[in-house]
């Protein structure tokens, strides 16, 4: 009987805990406030990206700094997760499950740490617009809370091998990946549009994150005689590759992604040796001079931190939340994510600093339901670490 | 061929700097049979810490290097005396766990001081010019960095062997209480060990970090060094040489002939053999400690 008892109020309990739980768990929006959330790594190797999390946060203080959005104002919250996926898990959740609750995710950089909170996210259907990575993940399968917007990393792949045999008449295409999800759509991406010319990839060589010395995978692809390499890693090892290629003299044409189009970094890290080297870019250059950069640039120089660096990441960051931004002003003053949804779905053709965005209402059969956009364009970096433009914007589905 | 030639000399010339920190990490097991997982960052810290003077004190070449080899030195004695030296029943393994703390915290402080963007060091001369035979090539930074390899073992060697120093370090291998008794301030000789070998990594490090310079460079260079130790002895100086070369020369003919994928991990395979097959390594006299 006692253990009936004290098992009934345990249950009670729990009940009452559990109720408790839901009746306080806000949706993120209050009077006054919106509360959006995102993580990006601040410390450890993959901190360069993390400027993409701030570069959202001046954003938002522009927006706040204008009057808000219908009468409410964005309260940004930001947490450091070192692209550790367990702890944008805890983050998240911690976030998510205080008193007021996170309203919508914007951004977050890395196709790990996102994966880790796809389904929780999804399991409380909390909008979440532009993971700042180029992972199928994100639309395949699509899924009604998550919006993409980086252009997937296998168009980048058949944009750059395109570019490379059309226009340039490259004939021994060969790759160097980092050995990871990233890394291989690379691949898949160069495979498919050879394919389509009738051509192999005359080499691919994995690249582990750990090496420290390429000699032996350089050495690979100069024996299968490549005229052009694409460098699907990180900024560290794609300078390392270029350089070590000088070392040995081999000279095939460089080309890489839209992570390693920080020409200014790439520039000082390689020590100019990033000359030449053509890669992706899926928004505007920080150098440009529209007039929206130039007025998101007035509110970096207003808002940001001093030692804080105009970059491609910094401005990724501003462009990647800007459909939110719209869609939280369309959705006018009686906010839920509901109604947030049904406006992030209505965006067509929608032109801020990256490019052509649009989407479609939820269907389970079509990615492009939620992957807005898939226009990128080509540059190549210059001596000064300036960028020349070298393609109008291409789609290259 | 040409390849084969190419890819012996690649392997030599990354063993250099795996030789540098395999040398290190002799140095101080050889006085007190400590493994020391820290030697990677402190190198570390002295590389950034010449980084720091470089790019933002503006110090020329000539005083910021050897600052930074003087910087090492007392850093490593600081830590033997300050961490190590506390250590309360000291063991050989709680010293090795010791010592494990210690890089970890010295990692983090350097993650969270110089942490985002990559960067590369200044150096006087170019990571990336080298030198061209035919399709055959070595950089001249791999080049001063074999060479000072070969120096500064050379130089340890007869410095260990013919000095009082080096006849001091030995006896305290052997029987720290002996030593002691013979008049050997032991603790002393720890600490200069340290210290000497803080400073050889310092080098290393400072040779590494014109490619890569991030919180993890050393890593890698320290545990490839470290299986080259193990494969040539632990406790001899040029067979931890040796046995660094040739963990870089397997590793570059397994890059290029079987796997790239698994290139990285040849270097543990090696310490596991090794360690299986001839315990004592390859070049060491196996000491045995007389009761």
């Amino acid at each position: 009987m006692k253990i009936r008892s004290v098992l009934a109020i345990m249950a009670a309990l729990v009940l009452c805990v559990f109720s408790a739980g839901t009746a306080l768990a806000q949706n993120g929006v209050t009077d006054t406030e919106i509360h959006i959330g995102q993580w990006g790594p601040q410390t450890g190797p993959a901190a360069p990206w993390g400027a993409v999390a701030r570069g959202t946060g001046v954003l938002f203080d522009m927006v706040n700094a204008q009057g808000g959005i219908h009468g409410r104002k964005i309260v940004y919250h930001m947490f450091d997760d070192g692209y550790n996926p367990a702890k944008t898990m805890a983050g998240v959740k911690e976030l998510q499950e205080s008193s007021t609750g996170i309203f919508a995710w914007a951004s977050g950089v890395g196709t790990a740490p996102g994966l880790a909170v796809k389904e929780y996210l999804a399991s409380r259907q909390v909008p979440w617009v532009g993971p700042a990575s180029g992972s199928p993940h994100w639309s395949e399968p699509p899924q009604r809370n998550l919006f993409g917007v980086y252009p997937l990393y296998f168009l980048e792949a058949k944009t750059l091998t395109r570019y490379a045999v059309e226009r340039m008449g490259k004939k021994r295409v060969a790759i160097m990946y980092q050995n990871d999800d990233y890394g291989k759509n690379g691949v898949d991406g160069a495979r498919e549009e050879l394919a389509s010319h009738g051509l192999e990839l005359v080499e691919a060589v994995p690249v582990e994150l750990t090496d420290t010395d390429l000699r032996s995978h350089l050495l690979r692809l100069r024996r299968a005689n490549a005229d052009c390499v694409l460098l699907w890693l990180s900024p560290t090892h794609a300078v390392m590759s270029v350089g070590t290629a000088k070392a040995m003299n081999f000279t095939p044409q460089f080309m890489s992604t839209s992570t390693c189009s920080d020409f200014p970094l790439m520039i000082h890290i390689s020590k100019g040796l990033w000359e030449g080297v053509i890669t992706a870019s899926f928004g505007e250059l920080p150098t440009s001079g529209s007039p929206l950069m130039l007025e998101y640039r007035k509110a970096f120089d207003q808002f940001a931190a001093r030692e804080e660096r105009w970059g491609v990441f910094f401005t990724a960051g501003m462009g990647f939340v800007e459909p939110m931004v719209q869609a939280l002003r369309n959705a006018g003053r009686d906010l839920t994510r509901e109604r947030f949804i049904e406006e992030m779905e209505k965006i067509q053709n929608f032109q801020g600093i990256l490019g052509n965005i649009s989407f479609k209402p939820f269907d389970a059969n079509d990615p492009s339901s939620r992957q807005g956009q898939y226009e990128v364009f080509l540059i190549e970096c210059l001596a000064n670490g300036d960028a020349r433009r070298l393609t109008g914007w291409i789609d290259a589905r | 061929m040409i390849d084969f030639i190419q890819m012996l000399l690649s392997g030599v010339a990354v063993g250099s700097s795996y030789a540098l920190m395999g040398l290190a990490m002799v140095l101080i097991y050889k006085t007190s049979e400590v493994v020391n997982f820290a030697q990677g960052e402190m190198a570390l810290v002295s590389v950034f810490m010449t980084y720091l003077v470089l790019a933002f004190h503006g110090w020329p070449f000539h005083l910021a290097f050897p600052a930074a080899l003087i910087f090492s030195f007392f850093l490593g004695c600081f830590l033997e005396w300050a961490v190590l030296r506390r250590a309360k029943t000291p063991n050989i393994l709680s010293m090795i766990i010791i010592t494990i703390g210690i890089e970890m915290i010295l990692l983090g402080l350097v993650s969270w001081k110089f942490g985002a963007d990559p960067k590369t060091l200044p150096f006087p001369i170019g990571p990336y010019d080298a030198f061209l035979v035919g399709d055959l090539f070595i950089s001249h930074l791999e080049i001063m960095t074999l060479v000072l390899a070969l120096v500064i073992m050379v130089s340890l060697f007869l410095f260990l062997r013919y000095t009082r120093f080096g006849m001091a370090m030995k006896a305290t291998q052997q029987n720290p209480v002996a030593a002691r008794l013979m008049g050997i301030r032991v603790n002393r000789i720890l600490m200069v060990t340290w210290g000497i070998s803080a400073g050889v990594g310092g080098i290393a490090g400072l040779l590494i970090a014109p490619t890569v310079m991030s919180p993890f460079m050393m890593w890698d260079p320290m545990l490839k060094g470290f299986a080259g130790a193990v494969l040539g002895g632990m406790t001899s100086l040029p067979g931890a040489v040796a046995g660094a070369y040739i963990v870089g020369v397997v590793e570059n003919l397994f890059g290029g002939y079987v796997s790239t994928e698994f290139k990285s991990v040849v270097a543990f395979v090696i310490i596991v053999v090794v360690l299986c097959v001839k315990p004592s390594g390859l070049l060491a006299r196996h000491y045995v400690k007389k009761v």
